[in-house]
């Protein structure tokens, strides 16, 4: 049966007087991907931040599967997140790195390690398993960053940009396993600005603009809300976020030099 | 590319690298807040940082410099001679500005090696022969104040002090030589650190030990800059000591660097009873010494312009046998996450490090005491405390290197207070068995120690536990970015000052109760009363302060 997975009501995220994030509502259940999509600086990492307990609201309830975020050790106990920006703890190896986390998780040494092990040569990690975090590359960072939020089989995904720096194998792996955890019962929250990815993995998604959700639905919910019954999930975007306006005449003048 | 716009980027890719030196190699990227005022003041916080720091480093240059040949012209003229003053103090102020210069250096020279600034400078459109320079002149602004201010304040001094030009000539080589030994081996340093430590694969508990010990290396001028800095007359005395015994010792005294330099000031300073042999060999080593400082100048000035070109991290890949981890309970994972972390970070390690050191160090003044006693005993944990209550805030520091992921993870302020804590209270033990081992090597009563240290233990561990308390309170919402911790003196105040109360009122109480009460065993019944009271509130606090039914 379908429970509310996370539920965000009127969230407000300030920095100084900057409003990040306005007034956000939205719902995500399980058996859900749930696509967060928005133009640079709309608010999606923010609201994804405050969602695992990075950042602070101003205002604004959230809960994660019942539970309000005020507890903080139950419900990042049921997350597993993936930052946009990978920054792990640079002087650790892979190895020491997986080990503080499941240290801080209380994961069994026994159940770590079959699943991690799996998890490893899915993502080819072996060789760099040894390897101090700041002489990998942005991809096998980012590989570390998802078996960490893999590894204790959370309920709910948080992956931000996930797929970046990725390889086509790694990146096809990392999409199935999103499916596979919807499928599963679980629930993924999704930010990315790849338009193809969002419209073939979402089950729904919300579009977020200067802070507010201006347009929230399944594709085809979508494409009727701007009566582009044709239209690709990015000619969409570009229209409900208002920036779809003006391109040609961009690109024309970039052409012309 | 014209000299003026080659010194102008360089001044940009310097900002740039003593930014990432601050804030521990990116995690500038960390901070909590993101408006541009905040980033901005934070970026004004470390360019006023490094200025001030080289600020302060030369003005500590040149009040070394006066000290030191001070204590020339106001020596007890029955005890020491005139050139035997001026050999001791000059040696003693090249090594002085050696330590010095390497210390303040070795932060930033790191991260000049471990960021990527430089390469990232290959993809513009410029000559490899202009970044190469660019990055040789990066690298002199470093030391840019530092050198000048030693090079006309040493011998300015020496005139001044001693009316010698040649003798100021001599001074001045001494001193060009001595900074080109500093800038070959803060380089040597930054380069061995990349390539042993930073980039040293493997993550078992000897292999942590292994890199603790060979940090030991890269923290040697921190120790070395804080024996020269506290004992520099007894060095002094030592060294002139030794030119008085054999011929032979004095020769071979002459042939040491810094000696030789000092020996020839004094000989052309002082021209009455003059050794040809000793100036020889004097003379003969300086030469020397000035080709090995050429020599040293063209490989640092390779390894420096190098650094665009050669990636400097070592990937340290090895042959990985298993991908087996051994997870813990939350506190010991981050105490094992800490330690790991430190024993790859020589400014974090050097932290550790230094109680047991200073311990040692301190422990032989026992040897002028007939006996160690109350007194004695109270001195030493006072300095031991001292040194042991700055760990919190470096502790709480190392949070800030992802703060952005490490507060995703379920982590309690409970866990994160204790395991700082815990930390501290470690190293302050370890600091008390080095001062054991050392009192009994000295032959001398360990009761004192054993009674007031073993008690003290509870106060320091309290105070620990009060300072990451109020970390905790402090910078929990915000995220421990080291900016927060490093950029702002408040923080330090509001931190150090509570910890130190609780370290060093029960040692103040003791002594002044031994001024009014001559019974002792009345005095260490405060002492316990007073550190176990502090203990238990502490413990109480932190206890208060949120947990979770799982936090264990």
């Amino acid at each position: 049966m379908e429970r509310a997975a996370v539920c965000v009501k009127d969230l407000v995220v300030s920095y100084g007087s900057l409003i990040a994030v306005d007034h956000l509502s939205f719902e995500v259940k399980t058996g859900e991907v749930y696509g967060l999509l928005g133009p640079n600086g709309a608010g999606k990492s923010s609201t994804i931040k405050v969602l695992v307990g990075v950042l602070e609201p101003r205002s604004g309830s959230v809960t994660v599967f019942d539970t309000p975020l005020a507890e903080e050790v139950t419900v990042k106990s049921q997350i597993g997140y993936v930052p946009e920006e990978v920054a792990l703890l640079d002087a650790l190896t892979p190895r020491e790195f997986l080990e503080f986390t499941s240290s801080i998780r209380r994961l069994d040494r026994d159940t770590a390690n079959s699943r991690l092990g799996k998890l490893v040569s899915a993502f080819e990690l072996t060789p760099h398993f040894d390897t101090p975090i700041a002489a990998l590359s942005m991809g096998n960072k980012q590989k570390v960053a998802i078996i960490a939020a893999l590894l204790h089989e959370p309920p709910l995904l948080v992956l931000d940009e996930p797929l970046i720096g990725l390889d086509a194998r790694s990146s096809r792996i990392l999409k199935e396993l999103v499916v596979y955890q919807a499928r599963k019962g679980g629930a993924v929250i999704f930010s990315t600005h790849i338009m193809e990815i969002a419209e073939k993995l979402c089950t729904r998604v919300g579009i977020i603009n200067k802070g507010k959700i201006v347009g929230e639905g399944t594709v085809d919910d979508l494409r009727r809300l701007v009566r582009k019954a044709e239209g690709s999930l990015e000619d969409v975007f570009l229209k409900v976020t208002e920036q779809e306006a003006g391109i040609d005449e961009v690109i024309k003048g970039l052409e012309e030099g | 590319m014209r000299f003026s716009e080659l010194w102008r980027i360089s001044g940009v890719v310097y900002k740039e690298i003593a930014f990432q030196s601050i804030f521990s190699l990116r995690s500038g990227g960390l901070l909590p807040s993101k408006t541009g005022t905040d980033v901005r003041k934070l970026i004004g916080n470390a360019q006023s940082s490094t200025i001030l720091s080289k600020i302060l480093m030369s003005f500590s240059i040149v009040m070394f410099a006066f000290m030191t040949l001070s204590s020339t012209t106001f020596r007890e003229t029955g005890m020491i001679s005139l050139s035997l003053s001026i050999v001791g103090n000059v040696s003693v102020f090249l090594a002085i500005l050696l330590f010095l210069l390497v210390i303040m250096g070795l932060q930033v020279t790191t991260s000049f090696f471990a960021s990527d600034v430089i390469t990232s400078l290959n993809a513009l459109p410029l000559a490899s022969r202009d970044v190469s320079f660019i990055s040789l002149l990066c690298f002199a602004r470093i030391f840019d104040l530092p050198l000048l201010v030693a090079i006309i304040s040493f011998p300015l001094a020496y005139l001044l002090f001693t009316g010698s030009v040649a003798g100021g000539l001599v001074v001045l080589l001494g001193i060009c030589v001595t900074e080109v030994f500093a800038l070959a081996l803060t380089t040597a340093l930054a380069k061995f650190f990349y390539s042993r430590i930073a980039g040293a694969a493997g993550g078992s508990a000897w292999k942590t030990l292994m890199r603790m010990a060979l940090m030991l290396v890269w923290v040697i001028p921190i120790f070395g800059v804080y024996i020269v800095m506290n004992f520099w007359r007894e060095i002094a005395y030592f060294f002139m000591s030794l030119t008085q015994t054999t011929l032979s010792a004095s020769y071979a005294v002459l042939m040491i660097y810094p000696f030789s330099y000092g020996y020839l000031a004094s000989q052309v300073t002082v021209t009455e009873g003059v050794d040809f042999v000793s100036q020889f060999i004097a003379a003969a080593s300086g030469a020397g010494y000035f080709v090995l400082a050429l020599g040293a100048l063209t490989w640092t000035e390779r390894a420096i312009r190098n650094v665009g070109s050669v990636g400097a991290i070592s990937s340290g890949r090895s042959v990985v046998r298993d991908t087996r981890i051994s997870p813990q309970g939350r506190l010991a994972g981050v105490i094992r996450k800490d330690l790991r972390v430190a024993s790859r970070s020589p400014s974090y390690a050097s932290f550790l490090l230094l109680p047991a050191f200073q311990t040692a160090i301190l422990a032989f003044s026992f040897s002028a005491f007939s006996n160690v006693g109350f007194g004695e005993t109270l001195g030493i944990l006072m300095g031991m405390s001292s040194i042991t209550i700055l760990l919190p805030p470096m502790l709480f520091s190392i949070e800030g290197l992802s703060s952005a992921y490490a507060r995703s993870l379920p982590l309690t302020k409970r866990t994160l207070i204790l395991a700082k804590a815990m930390l501290a209270a470690v190293t302050y033990i370890i600091s008390l068995v080095v001062l054991l081992a050392c009192t009994l090597y000295l032959q001398k009563s360990i009761f004192f120690i054993l009674a007031y240290g073993g008690i003290h233990f509870f106060s320091v561990t309290a105070a620990a536990m009060i300072e990451s308390l109020l970390l905790v309170t402090m910078f929990w919402k915000s995220g421990f970015a080291i900016g927060n911790i490093y950029t702002r003196l408040t923080t330090y105040i509001v931190i150090l000052i509570p910890g130190a109360i609780v370290a060093f009122a029960p040692v103040l109480g003791a002594i002044l109760l031994a001024v009014f009460v001559s019974n002792l065993d009345f005095v260490l019944l405060w002492f316990a009363t007073a550190a176990l009271l502090e203990f238990a509130v502490a413990a109480f606090l932190v206890g208060r302060s949120e947990g979770s039914k799982l936090d264990r």
